[in-house]
């Protein structure tokens, strides 16, 4: 969708989503003459009105937010892969690194 | 669903501030975006939600307590979460954050580029980040613009159009000459900051630009026709006579390009300099001089 789109979804206004856009808690798709956005972008944007309003957070704070839940989510991401790695292994390799995890 | 009052664990007599802050405390705690793992979160959050649909606006709140609505009053819609698209490859990369475990790639192991992101995500391309760059030009260079060729410090070189007028502190953004993209992304930019190195004989103040010209004692007061640098290449310029040291003349669109297309003017501030060794000729015309012995330039 279009930023003109976007905005509608979310009701919030033009300025709005560009200071969004400038503060890289948004990133939209292409280039700034035509830039495009995801659903994933419209459910980043629910987050941040939700930390503004539900929760009372002010942008410095969204920043804060919203730059752990990216790491959050790479971390996840990063944990995903070695557990499906882990899952190809050996019998014996997996019960040996649940031993080991299990002591540390 | 449980009583609203419940949901949010306030009392039935709490004041809308109680109610808003025991909300916000719940939607910090159970909110989907901030617990990615945890599935339950979505349903406790939906209810406190739905909770503070009512409780929070005082209209509804006061027909709930009348038994007018029930506490399935406020409709809630369904929606997705943020950690629904995380994990997507292509919405992911964008917002790929290596920040929490960057570190984990200096270990000296087989899972080095597994943390250092070297053995990047699947097949999602994304653009490469943007180089920064600092480049010092003189003053001319500045106005007249021109080509360099930059050395890189990782390397290789980048030719560079300096556009005629380019300002002290301006960035110049060339396109794709940045680090490459990934998995066949596009290249990011490579930003350069212009640094205009001050010059020896010419300031700029604004769009104009402030010379001293030296002339002879003799040029000051006969007038001449002198050579004057500027920013494009030396002119001649009259000097009236009896002109003083102070005086400045204006070279009009000699000065620095502006926004408009144009150029500001050149000042050019004259200087009277006298021979390095004295002049036997002049000093007697000096003592011979009557005009010159009643005149006295502090009290006119």
């Amino acid at each position: 969708m279009d930023e003109l789109e976007y905005c509608r979804t979310l009701r919030i206004e033009t300025s709005t989503l560009q200071m969004w856009v400038e503060e890289r808690w948004i990133i939209p798709v292409g280039s700034p003459d035509a830039f495009s956005y995801e659903d994933a972008d419209v459910a980043r944007g629910r987050l941040i009105l939700d930390l503004i309003g539900s929760m009372g957070v002010n942008d410095a704070g969204i920043d804060v937010v919203i730059d752990l839940v990216d790491q959050l989510h790479s971390l996840r991401e990063r944990m995903r892969l070695l557990m499906d790695a882990i899952a190809t292994q050996d019998i014996a390799v997996q019960n040996a690194l649940g031993r080991a995890l299990n002591r540390g | 669903m449980a009583n609203p009052y419940e949901t949010l664990g306030v009392a039935k007599g709490a004041s809308q501030k109680e109610i808003q802050t025991a909300y916000r405390k719940l939607a910090k705690k159970l909110h989907p975006d901030l617990n990615p793992g945890d599935a339950a979160s979505e349903e406790k959050f939906k209810a406190a939600s739905a909770a503070y649909a009512i409780l929070g606006d005082e209209d509804k709140r006061a027909k709930f307590d009348r038994g007018e609505i029930d506490e399935t009053g406020a409709g809630q819609q369904q929606r997705s979460y943020y950690r629904d698209y995380a994990a997507d490859q292509a919405s992911g990369a964008r917002y790929h954050n290596a920040g929490g475990f960057a570190d984990f790639g200096d270990r000296d192991d087989i899972f080095s580029s597994f943390f250092s992101g070297a053995r990047s995500r699947g097949n999602a391309s994304y653009q490469g980040g943007d180089l920064q760059y600092r480049l010092e030009v003189s003053l001319r260079e500045a106005a007249n613009g021109g080509k360099r060729t930059v050395s890189l410090p990782e390397g290789g070189t980048l030719e560079l159009k300096i556009p005629a007028g380019v300002r002290d502190g301006q960035i110049l953004r060339l396109r794709g000459k940045g680090a490459p993209g990934h998995n066949d992304g596009p290249a990011g930019d490579a930003l350069i900051e212009i640094h205009v190195l001050p010059d020896r004989q010419f300031s700029l103040e604004g769009d104009d630009v402030r010379t001293e010209v030296p002339i002879s004692i003799r040029e000051a007061v006969l007038g001449a026709k002198v050579e004057v640098p500027t920013l494009s290449g030396a002119v001649f310029l009259s000097v009236p006579p009896n002109s003083s040291t102070g005086k400045t003349l204006r070279l009009k669109g000699k000065g620095f390009p502006n926004k408009h297309g144009g150029h500001g003017d050149q000042y050019v501030v004259l200087k009277i300099v006298l021979q390095g060794t004295p002049d036997a000729e002049l000093n007697e015309f000096m003592t011979n001089w009557e005009a010159g012995k009643s005149h006295d330039p502090r009290r006119t």
